[in-house]
């Protein structure tokens, strides 16, 4: 095998938005949180539906599922946590969480080239038991899905 | 001796936190570092000395009042915050800011140990309006940038705005009725 291959050919944790599952690489999820308090106050910033305190870290929580399933989704409980990259270079991370349903699983395949027509945060597919699964951009899916709309103003309130 | 070591120890331990106002507009709860609070005011016991001013550009801003021959302008905090018109009750004079700022209530006053940077994922205005986010008690609080009420624009805008008005002022009274 070389090392292109083993490169395309490594692990992915498998996650679950709405009723569609997703890839993200293994390498960068840090942890699968609990349903923990979901803090909010006012900011500008679309699709961060608050932050959540994990180990002693306030991480920003992006709410993703209306970007990929067109709709908000109640069934999502858990974090995932991955590490999203920041900076000129992405040289500096910062953990992220994206809401999940909880059922996540690790799966190790190929990744294919992106469909075509997919959305620019589809890195590609796995062939994964009979399923086509999308492979995630975080990068691109946050920023995409993080546009800024400066009239608008989040007015949640804090969640339990 | 003994005292100056107790002195130390009381330096250390006021050098490690910092204290906070926690106030409340609407629903939400925000802290702002207590030496940045000059004076809280009743909304009643300014309303005297307020003087009205509309200006499009800045709607946050609907008073002015003179405190100590300095110009505070008096910014909505529903509105800077974007959050649901409260009916605020008293009003935070800045220290060396030449803001106040309408608030519903103060909460109390805290000791916090760290403010944490807001996460790059903020990227609006919030990163104007916050130093940072302090975790208190299981709740995440921002922790408000006094300077970040009003942009130095804004302050220019409403400076002209306000003299402006001295001046119809002055020439309302020099005029005999």
């Amino acid at each position: 095998m070389s090392a292109a291959e083993t490169l395309a050919r490594k692990s992915w944790v498998l996650l679950h938005v709405g009723n569609r599952r997703f890839a993200l690489p293994a390498e960068s999820v840090m942890e699968l949180a609990p349903p923990v308090r979901l803090h909010n106050f006012p900011h500008t910033s679309r699709f961060i539906a608050g932050v959540i305190v994990r180990r002693g870290r306030i991480v920003p929580v992006y709410d993703v599922a209306p970007v990929l399933c067109g709709r908000e989704s109640s069934v999502h409980r858990f974090y995932l946590i991955a590490d999203r990259a920041f900076g000129p270079g992405h040289d500096a991370g910062e953990a992220s969480a994206i809401p999940v349903n909880g059922e996540c699983e690790l799966a190790t395949g190929e990744m294919q080239p992106p469909q075509e027509n997919a959305p620019p945060y589809f890195a590609g597919t796995l062939a994964i038991e009979n399923e086509n699964i999308d492979v995630l951009d975080l990068q691109k899916l946050v920023t995409s899905a993080g546009r800024i709309d400066p009239g608008a103003t989040n007015h949640a309130e804090p969640r339990p | 001796m003994k005292i100056a070591a107790q002195d130390a120890t009381k330096a250390r331990r006021s050098r490690s936190t910092e204290a906070v106002i926690l106030f409340c507009i609407g629903t939400q709860t925000f802290a702002i570092a207590a030496d940045a609070v000059q004076e809280i005011r009743s909304t009643d016991s300014l309303a005297t000395a307020a003087v009205e001013m509309e200006l499009a550009e800045v709607p946050k801003v609907r008073h002015l009042v003179e405190r100590s021959h300095r110009t505070y302008y008096v910014v909505s905090g529903c509105a800077h915050f974007g959050l649901r018109a409260t009916r605020p009750t008293l009003v935070l004079i800045l220290r060396q800011i030449r803001t106040a700022v309408l608030v519903d209530s103060i909460e109390r006053m805290a000791e916090i140990p760290v403010v944490h940077a807001l996460p790059q994922a903020f990227q609006g205005a919030e990163r104007h309006w916050y130093r940072g986010l302090t975790y208190l008690e299981d709740r995440v609080i921002p922790v408000i940038k006094p300077d970040g009420f009003l942009t130095p624009q804004e302050f220019a805008r409403l400076d002209r705005a306000a003299k402006s008005i001295e001046a119809r002022h002055e020439l309302e009274g020099a005029v005999p009725a």
